[in-house]
């Protein structure tokens, strides 16, 4: 026991190169806005309370905003696991030649989120190209008949870029997983008469399972704290809460910084809530299954 | 093998600590020396400006005309660094926070509530305005007095001028309202081709500021300074007004664009009619760039059109406060001044007074072409109303959150 505390010590003294900038930013970084968000260490005078900054984000518009990110965040994680899966499931399925060509699904993934959102913008804005489209063909009677999709206040536009860049993630994740699985277990099931949905279920969809799981809590983390698609894409009221912080910030007046930190500090507490409470969901799962 | 890496990385540092010294002119106390003595020492110096780059226009006229003179005539290397003002304002506040006394800033290009929170925090240098030759001979102090309602005092010094203007496209065939009560029945008639930039957008706030004069009877009852109990008399009058328009504007008012850029792109487009600006030039500018047809034009409300003087600042540790006093000096020279206002270079108008230049200096700059789509001098000077205190815009900024978006 002493003896392999001593060897973790050494591997610790070694990575500590890593390791310290690592601990003293992240670390520092996060005590450092926790405790601006109670008001302490600001470069300027403070007159709220202790908890004035939290008492503020009980305001019914950051009460709704939470539930915006709550909302994107989700809707685009499980449209992007679930359509990730089934396409990873595809291309498995192709046949070897074929299977070199689905190389295209990887684009997405290479364009950074900032390019996706303007794609976004480009695309679906009242003047964008499939209005432009739709007005062509006879569909719409004027550009401004097309309905909105973005900046509707429903978090769409948001969603819909999110699940462009996500999907193609799940994919590389679990074809990655699938190329390990054995066919054979398949044939097998099929010459036992099971359907393919059954296949997929049973036998398919376990196997990807964990890898999914982390691809799930992934992509929901990111988008539930990104800014870059919000901040082209979002909407006025209620805002993500990414932008809200931002606005809070930088935008507005000093006195207001502390709420600022105290959205981040939210937001960070939330994150390790959501992946203690999801891990758990997901090993209770899996052990129901088991008894099965 | 954890130990050479060690070395390593203390090696690095100490290189890192070398490079933050150098030759420094920072020591001496420049407000109790003649400016020639700055200038003087400002020779071969180096002054890092920290601005707004969100203009490549601007940006290209700092880069070749305002580097170009400063390095000829006073020997000092400019560097551009663009950033938010926000930003900066923030980089500044955090270093004054952590009493560094060696920042990296030299100049800043500030107003309103910007300069208020820097000289709130004390992280000012100055007052210096007074130093300079050019400010005692060119800039009319009693306008230059106030920024946003807060007092200067010397503490930043003036080089433009912003005017607030509509901009509209009369071929588009919806005309324009003429003032605010027309632009209510204006938008009822047209709707979803009307919004404004979401406050605290420097251009959605000061739209909602002229509408809160407009709709309270005038300017004039908030120059006295803040006044609490007027403004909540008052503000709901503005948010009854907004909220009156807001199902008539773009997307029903759900979505107002995040910036000014964001509504810019919109009325390019064509999904609104009416666009608006804090710069009289803006719609020329748009027309040269090609991004705007030649139709286009500007127009202010009978109401008034709002104006601000923006300024030059020095942080209280910069590096080079001779080198900063000299580039800010220059920029109130009527020759800096007129080269700025030409439309191809710029378009800004001068934050000096033209009238106490000479004859032949004053023939230069109404010489100058503002083109088609920019209204004249005359018309944008009978329709200035000033800005008012910073508690003002912010309580308009919050209010309007609370009462107009929510």
């Amino acid at each position: 026991m002493s003896c392999a505390s001593a060897g973790a010590g050494r591997t610790l003294f070694k990575l500590s190169p890593l390791l310290l900038p690592l601990i003293v930013l992240f670390a520092g970084g996060l005590a450092l806005a926790a405790a601006q968000s109670f008001g302490f260490f600001l470069p300027f005078p403070y007159e709220g309370g202790t908890l004035d900054a939290y008492r503020k984000l009980l305001e019914p518009h950051y009460l709704a905003s939470a539930g915006l990110s709550f909302f994107v965040a989700l809707t685009s994680a499980v449209i992007s696991v679930a359509v990730g899966a089934v396409v990873a499931y595809l291309i498995w399925r192709l046949p070897d030649r074929l299977e070199g060509a689905a190389v295209i699904y990887k684009v997405p993934l290479i364009l950074p989120h900032i390019a996706v959102a303007f794609i976004v913008l480009v695309f679906w804005s009242k003047s964008g190209v499939i209005s432009s489209i739709g007005y062509h063909l006879g569909l719409v009677e004027t550009v401004s008949e097309f309905p909105s999709v973005l900046f509707s206040g429903n978090g769409f536009g948001m969603i819909l870029a999110y699940i462009y860049k996500e999907i193609p993630f799940t994919i590389l994740l679990a074809y990655a997983v699938l190329k390990r699985m054995n066919p054979q277990q398949i044939q097998t099931a099929r010459m036992l008469g099971a359907g393919e949905g059954r296949v997929f279920t049973r036998i398919v969809l376990p196997h990807m399972a964990r890898t999914l799981h982390t691809a799930f809590i992934i992509l929901f983390l990111y988008s539930f704290g990104a800014f870059d698609i919000p901040f082209l894409l979002g909407e006025s009221s209620p805002g993500m809460l990414s932008i809200e912080a931002y606005n809070l910030y930088f935008r507005r007046e000093l006195a207001d910084r502390p709420a600022a930190m105290a959205i981040l500090t939210c937001m960070f507490l939330f994150s390790l809530g959501f992946i203690w409470l999801y891990t758990r969901v997901a090993a209770s799962m899996k052990s129901r299954e088991r008894k099965l | 093998m954890a130990r050479r890496l060690l070395t390593a990385v203390f090696a690095v540092l100490l290189i890192c600590m070398a490079g933050c010294g150098g030759p420094d002119i920072a020591d001496e106390d420049w407000l109790e020396k003649d400016f020639s003595a700055a200038r003087a020492a400002a020779e071969g110096s180096t002054v890092r400006f920290y601005m707004w780059g969100g203009s490549a226009q601007i940006n290209e006229w700092v880069d070749t005309y305002l580097a170009g003179e400063v390095r000829e005539k006073y020997g000092i290397t400019l560097v551009r660094v663009p950033m938010d003002a926000s930003v900066f304002v923030n980089k500044l506040l955090t270093e004054k926070a952590a009493g560094r006394e060696k920042g990296t800033i030299d100049l800043l290009w500030i107003n309103g509530e910007n300069f208020k929170a820097c000289r709130e925090a004390e992280a000012l240098f100055g007052p210096y305005a007074e130093k300079l030759p050019n400010y005692n001979q060119y800039v009319d102090k009693e306008l230059a007095a106030y920024d946003f309602g807060f007092p200067v005092e010397g503490y930043e010094t003036p080089y433009g001028k912003a005017q607030f203007v509509f901009e509209f496209d009369p071929e588009r065939d919806n005309g324009r309202p003429g003032s605010f009560a027309e632009l209510e029945q204006w938008v009822k008639e047209h709707p979803g081709k009307f919004t404004y930039p979401q406050p605290p957008d420097f251009t959605g706030s000061a739209f909602i500021r002229q509408a809160f004069y407009a709709v309270t009877g005038g300017v004039d009852q908030y120059l006295k300074g803040w006044d609490q109990e007027l403004f909540e008399r008052n503000a709901p009058k503005l948010w009854e007004y907004l909220n009156r328009l807001e199902p008539y504007l773009w997307q029903g008012g759900q979505s107002y664009p995040k910036d000014v850029a964001a509504l810019d792109t919109l009325f390019a487009r064509g999904e609104v009619d009416i666009n608006m600006s804090y710069h009289p030039m803006h719609a020329q500018n748009k027309i040269m760039e090609g991004l705007y047809p030649e139709s286009v034009r500007t127009f202010v409300m009978k109401e008034g059109a709002i104006f601000n003087l923006h300024f030059n600042a020095i942080p209280f540790n910069a590096s080079n406060k001779a080198g900063a006093m000299v580039v800010a000096n220059f920029l109130m020279s009527p020759e800096a001044q007129l080269s700025k206002l030409r439309p191809e270079n710029w378009g800004d108008f001068p934050g000096i007074d033209v009238s106490r230049l000479s004859q032949e200096q004053r023939e230069a700059f109404e010489k100058v072409d503002l083109g088609e789509a920019t209204l004249g001098a005359e018309v944008l000077s009978n329709a200035a109303v000033p800005e008012v205190a910073a508690e003002y815009v912010e309580a308009l900024e919050k209010g309007w959150e609370e009462n107009v978006l929510r």
